[in-house]
């Protein structure tokens, strides 16, 4: 089929098949992909409401077995830069997001192997005990993998436990190409290999949770493998329903093994609107001001986006490989506004709550993003001595702090 | 002109603009603000997409500046610098520091071509000198200075044209626009400006219509740089090429800039570290944003020689 073809299929409601969507992914000029994105984005919000979220991304900890290539945050086990949040550090930050009208944590952290099944339901639980309506949009697939491979418990098994203490959604991270020639050249395929990943969801799913999928693309996988990606994604969808919501970002070399460069705006303008027509059963695409920063972030709703993200208040993984880029509530909806849209607040199933919080009281600005903690913070958190070490550097560290 | 309140417009406001646009008309200054107060971001990118295409094709041309501040220039020529323009930037406290200056970067460019201050600053200059601005601008030509670097539009006054035609008489070049700062988003007033300057005067090359200075806290969006770029490209059309500022604007939206209206790409850096290879070099990496954009990239100096790369500059950028 022609692109015009093509494109007039899109416009009457047709569904793209592989071959089609390379083709337009390929050879379509950028506008007719961004004006093809931008009709069915109208068709699924007429009401020309862009959402966004108040939320804190907090990674509970750096030390990750993984080893993914393409990461610069992760640290190894027994790193003098490893470190553990202590659930008094993320009740702090509870109380700071909720200052600023969040009702939701981002939580994802690294593989770690001294963080048992129980922490991860002791957080859980205590978060909830303290603040009962607050929101846990936590662990990714590939944590839930580890879990399950720690505790030795299928993931039925696990995500009922988590949702026992107080897990409400999953975030898609851990995603990157859900191609496995692609997971291994990354050094993800063990972490989870895609069939992991996708399953993870659809037990999720099952259970009654929301999650979202994202896609991080621009290191080593072809054209045709981020288009894999998108329809083993639609085809999941079309099984169970459960994605909110789709969230593509580009690789972000700097710090990383892997290296390289990184993937250009426009290329991110038309992953974003491809994705648009390919997941055409995806109510929601998310724009990644965090990886292309506010300009290009607020391009993206031309380009078939609906909701800005988060405003973060925190971040730490795509700062460690060299984005450091910041949005708070006030830019947030200035940028939506001045696109020409409405701008709602939303909770983690993208409802909407309500006019921005900044309208109706005072809220201080917020030019950068926080960090986990303090560079020369190096306090070990007191609860994690209740949990069974298993890492060797961990029994150790352990040893040397009782003989101190 | 009615707002669009809620980005879901038709693209029927822009409809007989586009098609005049197609046909090769001039926009008014009614359609440039049309433009402006319009949301249909896809319909303003195809618009200044489709003059520029008309004017250079797939051609983008870019070039590596080396910035030397007026108050601190270097004693000799840095390692690994490969530039196609050596720029003076700052604003000089003397007439006896502007030629300092320049005499201390012609030393360090080894052929490659001078260029600095704005044009205004010269006129502050030659004022608190007690000098003719033409005789300010001979001493600067004499020291290596070749051209301007900036006449900023929006702080020009009304005697713009004669100070442009003074530098010129003086052996100066005088070939870029800019606009140091926009009264808000929707201004029209500095391309206007451009485009009624070159009328005055000719002898422009390009113009680079987003500011050089902008609010912290609320920055200028990607739709106010993308229609600003467009407008330009359309109202001022009589000026070659639409220049955006790669470090200053950043590789993402000056990219997206070079699909919407701007061909030609100001301040890519000419110092590499070298430590990340020829992949992660500021000439690769250019080079790649410009053909991921579908366009052609050529490397020009800063008197428009194309094909220029870096030689007589200086080692390779590697």
């Amino acid at each position: 089929m022609s692109t015009e073809a093509l494109a007039d299929h899109v416009r009457n409601g047709g569904r793209l098949d592989a071959a089609g969507a390379l083709e337009l992914y390929l050879d379509a000029p950028t506008p007719l992909l961004g004006r093809l994105a931008g009709e069915i984005r109208r068709r699924k919000h007429p009401d020309g409401v862009v959402t966004y979220i108040i939320d804190r991304n907090v990674n509970y900890t750096n030390i990750c077995v993984a080893r993914c290539n393409f990461c610069a945050f992760y640290r190894p086990v027994g790193s003098a830069e490893g470190y553990v949040l202590g659930f008094d550090d993320i009740f702090r930050k509870i109380d700071e997001t909720m200052a600023l009208g969040g009702g939701q944590l981002l939580l994802q952290g690294g593989h770690n192997p001294d963080l048992p099944l129980e922490w991860y339901e002791d957080l859980f639980r205590s978060v909830k005990q303290r603040y009962p309506a607050f929101r846990l949009h936590a662990l990714s697939p590939p944590e839930v993998v580890n879990l399950c491979r720690l505790s030795r418990l299928p993931v039925p098994e696990i995500i009922d436990r988590l949702v026992d203490a107080g897990l409400d959604s999953i975030p898609g991270g851990g995603a990157e190409i859900l191609v496995d020639r692609v997971r291994k050249l990354l050094n993800c395929y063990s972490k989870a290999t895609a069939d992991e990943w996708l399953d993870v969801m659809r037990h999720a799913h099952r259970a009654g949770l929301r999650t979202t999928a994202t896609m991080m693309y621009g290191t080593v996988e072809t054209p045709e493998e981020r288009l894999e990606h998108m329809f083993r994604l639609r085809e999941l969808q079309d099984e169970t329903g459960g994605f909110t919501a789709f969230i593509a970002w580009s690789y972000q070399p700097e710090h990383t093994e892997l290296g390289g460069s990184e993937a250009t705006g426009v290329e991110y303008l038309r992953t974003l609107a491809t994705a648009r027509l390919v997941l055409d059963n995806f109510d929601n695409l998310q724009a990644s001001w965090v990886t292309q920063g506010g300009k290009v972030g607020q391009l993206s709703l031309a380009y078939g986006a609906n909701d800005m993200g988060s405003v973060m208040i925190e971040e730490n993984v795509v700062r460690a490989a060299g984005a450091s880029y910041c949005m708070d509530e006030m830019e947030i909806v200035r940028n939506i506004e001045n696109a020409g849209f409405t701008a709602r607040r939303r909770n983690m199933h993208y409802e909407a709550l309500g006019e921005p919080i900044f309208r109706g009281r005072q809220v201080p600005r917020t030019l950068e993003l926080a960090v986990a903690r303090g560079e020369d913070d190096a306090t070990r958190p007191p609860e994690i001595g209740r949990y069974a070490a298993r890492s060797a550097a961990e029994k150790k560290a352990r040893q040397a702090g009782a003989t101190e | 002109m009615e707002d669009d309140q809620r980005g879901v417009e038709s693209v029927s406001a822009l409809d007989g603009l586009a098609e005049r646009v197609t046909a090769g008309a001039t926009i008014t200054e009614a359609d440039a603000r049309l433009m402006l107060a319009s949301h249909d971001l896809i319909a303003i990118g195809v618009m200044g997409d489709a003059v520029r295409r008309r004017l250079h094709g797939a051609r983008t041309t870019f070039v590596r500046v080396f910035e030397i501040h007026v108050n601190a220039p270097p004693a000799g020529r840095p390692l690994h610098v490969s530039a196609g323009e050596f720029r003076i930037i700052g604003r000089p406290a003397s007439f006896e520091a502007a030629v300092k200056a320049v005499g201390a970067a012609s030393a360090i460019a080894s052929g490659v071509p001078v260029t600095g201050f704005s044009l205004i600053d010269l006129q502050g200059v030659a004022s608190e000198s007690g000098q003719r601005l033409d005789a300010v601008c001979s001493a600067l030509r004499s020291a290596g200075l070749a051209a301007v670097a900036e006449v900023p539009v929006d702080l020009a006054g009304d005697a713009a044209a004669d100070a442009v035609n003074a530098a010129r008489s003086a052996g100066l070049a005088v070939t870029r626009l800019t606009v140091h700062a926009l009264p808000d988003a929707r201004a029209i007033e500095p391309a206007v400006r451009a485009r009624d300057l070159q009328l005055a005067t000719g002898g422009f090359r390009v113009f680079a219509p987003l500011p050089r200075t902008m609010s912290v806290t609320e920055p200028s969006s990607g739709y106010d740089d993308v229609k600003q770029v467009a407008m330009a490209r359309l109202l001022a059309a009589n000026i070659e090429s639409i220049q955006v500022d790669w470090a200053l604007y950043g590789p993402k939206l000056a990219q997206v800039a070079l699909t919407t209206g701007a061909d030609d790409v100001d301040n890519v850096a000419a110092q590499e570290s070298g430590a990340l290879g020829t992949r992660r070099s500021s000439l690769e990496e250019i080079r790649g944003n410009i053909r991921a954009a579908g366009l052609e990239p050529i490397e020009r100096n800063a008197v428009f020689e194309c094909g220029w790369n870096g030689a007589g500059g200086g080692a390779p950028a590697e």
